[in-house]
């Protein structure tokens, strides 16, 4: 989860440094732009205080929808309640403009396209397209029942090209933008994964080299010599270092098996000081093991070093999961019964002797 | 004196194949004989010769798993002996369940194979420590008896069984019952094979298990499009 969030983080801040710009773009415009163009023609609508009041709707309109905007993708119900405040308003100062004058005077389609866009830039396209287009009307039916003349429909086409064409342009510049931003989230999430990979694959060596490492000192040379003919598979003591040997090697297979819990890697540990004297040491497991408590573990693995100790040539140590606990067992030629450390924290240790063979079990039960 | 038993080996690995061989030819008793060795399946299907009554199986020929092949063998007539390096109990379990009768590490191949190969023929159970391990990790058996779990862990974990049996105060017969059992029930579980059919009755013959005592049990591994009907014991 922490590996994304950077990324994610990221393709966040660029999109809103977009937001910031687009508000800035608004605000900028119905202050200088149409603010500009209402204190210029001021004289010449019929009361200018209703068009200041429309210009004052359309400036709540932008802060309103610039806190919307600024905490995420709105919603359709808040950004097309700005959207429809600011038509409306626009509409309004069209509509209460000189009937003669009314393009040459108008300030507020603009805004009103400017607003719709800031609250509806992230929503789908079409419902940018259904707002400007709702405008483009409103304003239109104005004209018509202002009456329409050549002129005046050569000067909305105008007007109409140059700010729907500037909303739109602006509109797909964000897009662009935004997807360009995921893109760049995406990379770095997947130069991330990448990296996490070769970490891990970088781990895997290391402890395939170390394996390798373990090998070169031991096995290597056993095996050398079985080749070279120096050894003797006839010879007891060959044997033996074979049986080691098999034994190291199956341990460092095991340690890539997915054995939850340390207990297994502590017993591993133990056995190699037995390995080390030239007992052969067989760790197998059987089910899902618990996790056991380390004072537990502890009991577990003194009985194991003492029956390691006194081992004579091969040990076996089973785990297997048993009924609310763990089983560890201990099959070895210890030749006589041995001393086990006492029983605690919730380890029961039984043994029993038959003719050389010891077999003592550790069961811990975590009820 | 019994005829020998036929045996083929099927592994990849002459060297392999040349020590299993060598304890064949090392058995006291001359019980097995071995017919033919192929270093794969086609091979043993068209080869000449007696036909082997069991066939000793690795379970990875030429870097693949084999295990689905199992149950072509054994609807062939042959009985399996899986031998492997594989000790993974799912690879186990799934073994048993296609129907080979016995599963054998590498590792126990010198002290049980032949005996396992002997228990095959006679569609008798044989439990060695790997398979039984693999039994008790299994999460969806037909659940053995206590007293079969116990002996089966115990033998896990590697006591004889005559110290088995000392150590549940029964006798070393008992615990062969017992560990028998709980293979009996596994060979009720799952597909359907005519191999498994052969362990059960005859572990019902020998007095192992009553039928009573095997439920029916559907595997949760599979699919419900090719679960299989319960185990029944054939004829």
């Amino acid at each position: 989860m922490t590996a994304v969030q950077p990324t994610a983080m990221m393709s966040g801040r660029y999109q809103r440094a977009f937001t910031i710009a687009v508000v800035f773009l608004v605000a900028g415009w119905h202050f200088a732009g149409a603010g500009g163009q209402l204190l210029h023609n001021r004289s010449a609508y019929g009361s200018f205080a209703f068009q200041v009041v429309m210009w004052l709707v359309m400036a709540l309109a932008i802060i309103a929808g610039s806190v919307l905007v600024l905490r995420g993708t709105p919603g359709w119900r808040p950004a097309w309640a700005v959207a429809v405040v600011a038509l409306a308003a626009s509409t309004a100062a069209a509509a209460a403009s000189p009937d003669s004058q009314m393009l040459a005077v108008n300030w507020a389609w603009g805004s009103a396209g400017w607003i719709g866009l800031l609250v509806l830039l992230r929503r789908r396209f079409p419902e940018l397209a259904w707002f400007l287009a709702a405008e483009a009307l409103a304003i239109l039916g104005v004209q018509l029942s202002d009456g329409l003349n050549r002129t005046d429909l050569a000067g909305f086409l105008a007007l109409l090209a140059w700010s729907t064409g500037a909303q739109v342009a602006v509109a797909a510049g964000v897009r662009a933008l935004d997807a360009a931003a995921g893109q760049a989230g995406a990379a770095a999430r997947s130069e991330h994964a990448a990296r996490g990979r070769a970490a891990t694959a970088e781990i895997i060596r290391a402890a395939r080299h170390a394996r390798w490492l373990a090998l070169q000192e031991s096995a290597v040379p056993l095996v050398t010599e079985l080749a070279a003919g120096t050894a003797d598979p006839g010879d007891a003591q060959v044997r033996t270092r074979c049986a080691v040997q098999a034994a190291r090697l199956r341990r460092l297979l095991a340690e890539g098996d997915e054995v939850p819990g340390s207990l297994v890697h502590e017993l591993h540990a133990s056995a190699d000081v037995a390995e080390r004297r030239g007992v052969a040491v067989e760790i197998e497991t059987a089910g899902r093991l618990p996790q056991v408590p380390a004072p537990a573990r502890r009991v577990i693995t003194d009985a194991a070093i003492a029956i390691l100790t006194a081992a004579r040539s091969q040990v076996r140590i089973t785990l297997a999961a048993v009924a609310a606990g763990i089983a560890v067992s201990f099959v070895a030629d210890t030749g006589a019964a041995v001393r086990l450390p006492a029983a605690g924290e919730g380890v029961a240790i039984e043994q029993q002797q038959d003719g050389g063979m010891l077999w003592a079990e550790a069961r811990w039960n975590s009820r | 004196m019994e005829q020998p038993v036929t045996v083929a080996i099927i592994e990849d690995h002459p060297v392999v194949t040349e020590g299993v061989a060598s304890w064949i030819r090392s058995d006291p008793g001359q019980r097995v004989r071995l017919v033919q060795t192929s270093r794969d399946l086609t091979g043993l299907r068209t080869g000449p010769g007696p036909a082997a009554n069991v066939v000793i199986l690795d379970l990875e020929l030429s870097g693949e798993l084999v295990t689905t092949q199992i149950p072509g063998l054994v609807a062939a007539g042959y009985r399996v002996v899986a031998f492997s390096g594989h000790s993974d109990p799912a690879i186990v379990m799934e073994t048993l369940d296609n129907g080979a009768h016995a599963y054998v590490s590498k590792e126990e191949g010198r002290d049980h194979l032949v005996e396992a190969v002997l228990a095959a023929a006679a569609d008798r159970p044989y439990v060695t420590r790997s398979q039984a391990r693999a039994m008790l990790a299994d999460q969806h058996p037909a659940r053995p008896a206590l007293s079969e779990q116990e002996a089966l862990l115990l033998w896990f974990q590697g006591m004889s069984k005559a110290s088995v049996g000392r150590r549940m105060s029964i006798s070393e017969n008992t615990v062969r019952q017992y560990i028998s059992r709980a293979r009996a029930k596994y060979a009720a579980t799952g597909r359907t094979a005519p191999s498994k059919d052969a362990l059960l009755a005859r572990a019902i013959e020998d007095g192992v298990i009553k039928p009573g005592e095997i439920l029916p049990y559907e595997s949760f591994a599979r699919g419900a499009a090719d679960r299989p009907s319960p185990g029944v014991p054939g004829r």
